[in-house]
């Protein structure tokens, strides 16, 4: 079975690829599969701030039983830019209460975990409020995603249910200054029953490599 | 009384001073149809104020006759203004694309034409000027840059771990940058290398101002722990600290002499309140002056002889106070 180098040699013996460069054919070849695997675009970033709080618990499980809001599943899996999976990631999250209220004093809704050998990880929270100061500011979860051998990953997840959205994020995206792009913003999926209702969201991860 | 050891005598009388006087009203500001102000500062002889206007402009008015100087219309979203320390320049900082690009415009304050103009890679929204004017540091949400004006080139882009930096100052010599970030940290760098001279890490939250002492041997810090520090800027160790402020310590300057110092409180339960100053002798370690007020935003202001003048925005107004 021709390799994938095989077969780009292949196309250039038969002028199906032209080199016009002044590098070497091989090293040509080389750049070319390397920008093929890039097959991924790093997750945009977003400020860090504010309220981060080191030394965070390892602890996925944000919500403490009877917590008010609704309930959320926020998962994903961790990547790079070549569409590896990334196995050593370690993935720190957090956010305001429902009421818009970061808590300082403690740690409540911040925690930080390692993904599985998938990748994958899960926070089970509640969806976050707006801040109490009628800012601007949509609903959002803070995430730092660290991996050695890439580089660290500072953004934040928004919610395409928030209603400064009006419905419609790829259009109204803007209207909250810190947003700088639509792909932060992700759907909400309803589960459960109009008695139980909780909502899941995947936000997939991809990191840039050193 | 030298000012690191008057720093420390204010930090060892901080919780039990009481305000003995308030501010004053000085000036008011009527702004125009339709615009607020996102951020405003006066210059250091406080003869000009300058801000950043919900409409995208930057206004410069004259303090003594509130009268309008100048709309700078750069037809992009300023982030950031600050006066050099002889006033004779004005830096403006543009955000062209959030996170992105972004530029600095330097302005003559005689002619209001542009001295220098930079481009970089992404939108700084923090400035300051070295004492002598001859550098300039910015700090954006992910990256520090330092020029050299005279040079009319970047010399350092300093790249913290992750986050960016709340706060930056020189010290008076010029030989450092100080930035508070994100991380926690407080760092120390050569402003003409931009390498990393210090890392401090004191609260388990974030810093969001830093100051240095006149005579550049400390720093001072403050953020969301509601918590002063007092930094060694040779060593970046902790020489001591002082918790429960009334408030996240948004904002924190020592006057030139070294005789006071300002310290601006953020809301905690609410973020977007910054209506809560206090001024402190640091002689004595007594509060001259607490100015607390709902509905304002208490934005940059300077110390001007013997007391601290600053820019307050409230609705279609801009008000100048000072405390003394």
């Amino acid at each position: 079975m021709l390799t994938r180098r095989d077969i780009l040699q292949k196309c250039v013996a038969l002028g199906s690829v032209l080199i016009a460069s002044q590098a070497s054919p091989e090293g040509m070849l080389a750049a070319f599969q390397d920008r093929e695997k890039q097959i991924r675009k790093p997750t945009p970033p977003n400020a860090l701030g504010p309220f981060y709080k080191r030394l965070a618990p390892v602890n996925d499980v944000l919500r403490a039983p009877g917590d008010p809001g609704m309930p959320l599943t926020l998962s994903g899996q961790v990547f790079d830019t070549r569409g590896d999976i990334v196995t050593d990631a370690t993935i720190e999250i957090w956010q305001t209460n429902h009421e818009g209220y970061y808590d300082v004093d403690g740690y409540r809704y911040r925690g930080n975990r390692r993904v599985d050998k998938s990748g994958a990880y899960t926070f089970e929270s509640v969806i976050p409020g707006h801040y109490p100061d009628k800012s601007r500011i949509c609903q959002h979860v803070h995430y730092v995603v660290k991996a050695p051998g890439h580089k660290t990953l500072v953004t934040q997840l928004y919610f395409a249910t928030d209603p400064v959205f009006e419905g419609d994020p790829v259009k109204n995206y803007s209207r909250d200054p810190l947003i700088q792009t639509p792909e932060l913003i992700r759907p909400v999926m309803l589960t459960g029953d109009p008695n139980e209702v909780r909502a899941k969201v995947r936000f997939e991860l991809c990191l840039e490599r050193l | 009384m030298r000012p690191s050891l008057a720093i420390l005598i204010l930090l060892h009388c901080l919780a039990t001073a009481a305000p003995a006087q308030t501010a004053r009203q000085e000036k008011t500001i009527d702004l125009p149809a339709g615009v607020s102000v996102e951020e405003a500062t006066i210059s250091h002889a406080g003869n000009l104020v300058v801000a950043i206007c919900s409409d995208h402009a930057v206004r410069v008015w004259s303090v003594r006759s509130s009268d309008l100087l100048r709309t700078i219309e750069g037809g992009r979203e300023p982030s950031a203004v600050q006066f050099s320390n002889d006033d004779r320049l004005l830096a403006v900082a543009y955000e062209i694309a959030i996170y992105e690009k972004g530029a600095v415009k330097i302005f003559d304050t005689d002619s209001w034409k542009v001295r220098h103009d930079f481009a970089d890679e992404a939108p700084v929204y923090r400035l300051t000027f070295s004492a002598d004017g001859r550098h300039l540091a910015g700090a954006g949400d992910f990256v520090t840059y330092i020029w050299d004006l005279p040079a009319r080139k970047k010399t350092a882009t300093i790249l913290p771990p992750f986050g960016g930096s709340a706060s930056l100052a020189f010290s008076p010599d010029g030989a450092w940058v100080a930035t508070a970030d994100g991380d926690t940290f407080v760092r120390v760098y050569d402003a003409s290398t931009g390498a990393l001279h210090s890392a401090t890490q004191g609260g388990l939250l974030e810093p969001m101002t830093v100051a240095f002492s006149p005579d550049g041997k400390t720093l001072l810090t403050g953020g969301v722990d509601k918590t002063i520090s007092v930094v060694e800027a040779a060593s970046g160790k902790i020489s001591r600290t002082i918790p429960k402020q009334p408030g996240l310590v948004f904002f924190l300057d020592v006057s030139p002499n070294g005789k006071h110092a300002v310290v601006v409180y953020r809301s905690a339960e609410r973020f977007a309140d910054i209506n809560h100053l206090a001024l402190w002798d640091l002689n004595n370690g007594t509060i001259l002056a607490d100015f607390q007020k709902p509905g304002i935003t208490i934005h940059g202001g300077t110390f001007v002889g013997d007391h601290y003048l600053f820019a307050v925005a409230s609705g279609k107004q801009l008000t100048l106070w000072s405390l003394r």
